[in-house]
């Protein structure tokens, strides 16, 4: 595991003082969206398909920074849209680090040289770009639609890491992703120096233009086993090994969607990152009025069935790392071994 | 009416067939702009963003074409909801997109993946 260890300090004391006040729901990681806007269509997304005037609105910086104390998760995903593409994102960036907020900017990367040849960010151990990346050229280039893409997002990777800046990938694999090409993949991104990698199955959006090829999850637990099953050493990844044992169907998870809440110009989504079914006007509001017994897979909910989403299953692997010590050891033991 | 069919278009009756809920919750789940007619014919046409019906007064929330609101409109004061915008997720760009990448690689006279 790559994540640095006063991150992991830092979500470890948080968990342990959120048990010790008897919160029985509590957020890891808060998914801000200040936009909807991108400047691509990749065929599995389902965040950008909104008329015109929702695509030109922008949360306020204040507004942003008010979710993130409202929330108080110690770790802020930003992704979107293209968050590059938020007029503010640099004042954006520059608040969350000065509140010792952990950030991940999810970003395709087409807009990053750009930014940081203007100097729109400063490095920080606080300050993570987290590259959309899925698979080599080839399937990346085809995941998002467009030619060009990969070859861009290596160059940006190259000249952040250059610069100083952490860098992560993140990688939806959908059905027919190829367990030996994912795995060379792997090895291109740590020759290219990312800190580490983020994996997870898409999540079958209704509103995606591509329906057929989101993994089921018999599908999805070969796939990662086949990808997953000798690691090599050299290989990082910036997520919880358990969750990843989770993918291999090693372990059998429930969903915690509260644990990465998302917030955006409509507010506080229900119940997580991917299903849309109601917004609240305060963080408050979403925990105390969802019906989260509707959602996860035991609730029997048709949307929830297949779903393996790191935004609703990494909290609850990240949860048992540090509320068991069974957890705790196997968490340790997979990181030490390199092994799943 | 079929999940995947586009809604674009549609004038719903509220009666016997259909009722306001499904109406709402139609609108709620569509992704393009729509007009509300509200009990004494004034209409808001913009993009439903939001319904809560576990409230003792339900309400939907809506952005009207100009990115104003967000306005609240109580359940009761709707009369029917017209699906006058285009919908945005009915799109085939990525069906476009496929087509123009199998035109291409033949072109080149290379093979399309099997799953392309
Ligand atoms: S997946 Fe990301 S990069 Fe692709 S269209 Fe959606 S928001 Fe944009
Ligand atoms: S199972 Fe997936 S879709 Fe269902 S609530 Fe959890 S994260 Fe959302």
């Amino acid at each position: 595991m790559s994540v640095p260890l006063s991150q992991m300090w830092a979500v470890a004391s948080y968990v342990v003082k959120q048990r010790l006040a008897g919160r029985a729901r509590y957020p890891l990681v808060l998914m801000l969206e200040p936009l909807f806007r991108c400047n691509l269509a990749c065929a599995g997304c389902g965040k950008i398909q909104y008329p015109a005037q929702i695509l030109r609105k922008d949360l306020t910086v204040e507004q942003c920074l008010r979710a993130v104390e409202e929330c108080g998760a110690p770790i802020v995903s930003i992704p979107g849209g293209e968050p590059l593409m938020y007029p503010e994102i640099g004042r954006l960036v520059q608040e969350l680090v000065a509140r010792k907020k952990y950030v991940y900017l999810c970003t395709n990367a087409l807009l990053l040289r750009e930014k940081l040849d203007a100097d729109v960010f400063a490095p920080s151990k606080y300050l993570s770009f987290s590259i959309h990346m899925d698979g080599l050229r080839e399937e990346h280039d085809e995941a998002v639609c467009r030619d060009g893409v990969y070859d861009e997002a290596v160059e940006a990777i190259r000249a952040a890491l250059r610069r100083g800046f952490r860098v992560t990938t993140n990688t939806t694999l959908f059905d027919g992703a190829n367990p030996l090409r994912t795995r060379e993949f792997f090895d291109t991104m740590m020759d290219l120096g990312v800190e580490g990698m983020m994996i997870s199955p898409g999540y079958s959006y209704a509103k995606a233009p591509d329906q057929e090829h989101f993994l089921r999850r018999q599908r999805a637990h070969e796939l990662f086993s086949r990808i997953l099953s000798s690691p090599k050493r050299r290989w990082k990844f910036n997520q919880s090994p358990l969750f990843l044992q989770f993918l291999m169907g090693k372990r059998d998870y429930e969903c915690t969607p509260w644990g990465n809440p998302t917030y955006n110009v409509f507010g506080w989504q229900r119940p997580c990152y991917l299903l849309q079914e109601g917004y609240a006007a305060t963080f408050q509001e979403l925990i105390e009025t969802t019906k989260w017994e509707h959602y996860g897979r035991k609730s029997g909910n048709d949307k929830c069935r297949d779903c393996m989403v790191h935004c609703g299953y990494e909290p609850t692997a990240v949860n048992h790392t540090f509320s068991s010590w069974r957890g705790f050891r196997d968490t340790v033991a997979a990181t030490l071994t390199g092994r799943f | 009416m079929k999940d995947t069919e586009s809604l674009e278009g549609w004038v719903p009756e509220i009666g016997d067939r259909v009722t306001l809920e499904e109406v709402i919750e139609r609108a709620f789940d569509y992704r393009g702009n729509v007009t509300v007619v509200r009990a004494d014919g004034a209409r808001l046409e913009g993009y439903v963003f939001n319904r809560n019906r576990d409230v003792p007064v339900p309400f939907i929330q809506v952005f009207d074409r100009a990115g104003a609101g967000p306005y609240d409109i109580l359940y009761s004061d709707i009369r029917t909801i017209l699906f006058t915008g285009k919908d945005t997720a009915a799109g085939g760009s990525y069906a476009a997109w496929l087509r123009a990448k199998e035109g291409s690689k033949q072109r080149s006279g290379t093979t399309p993946a099997p799953d392309a």
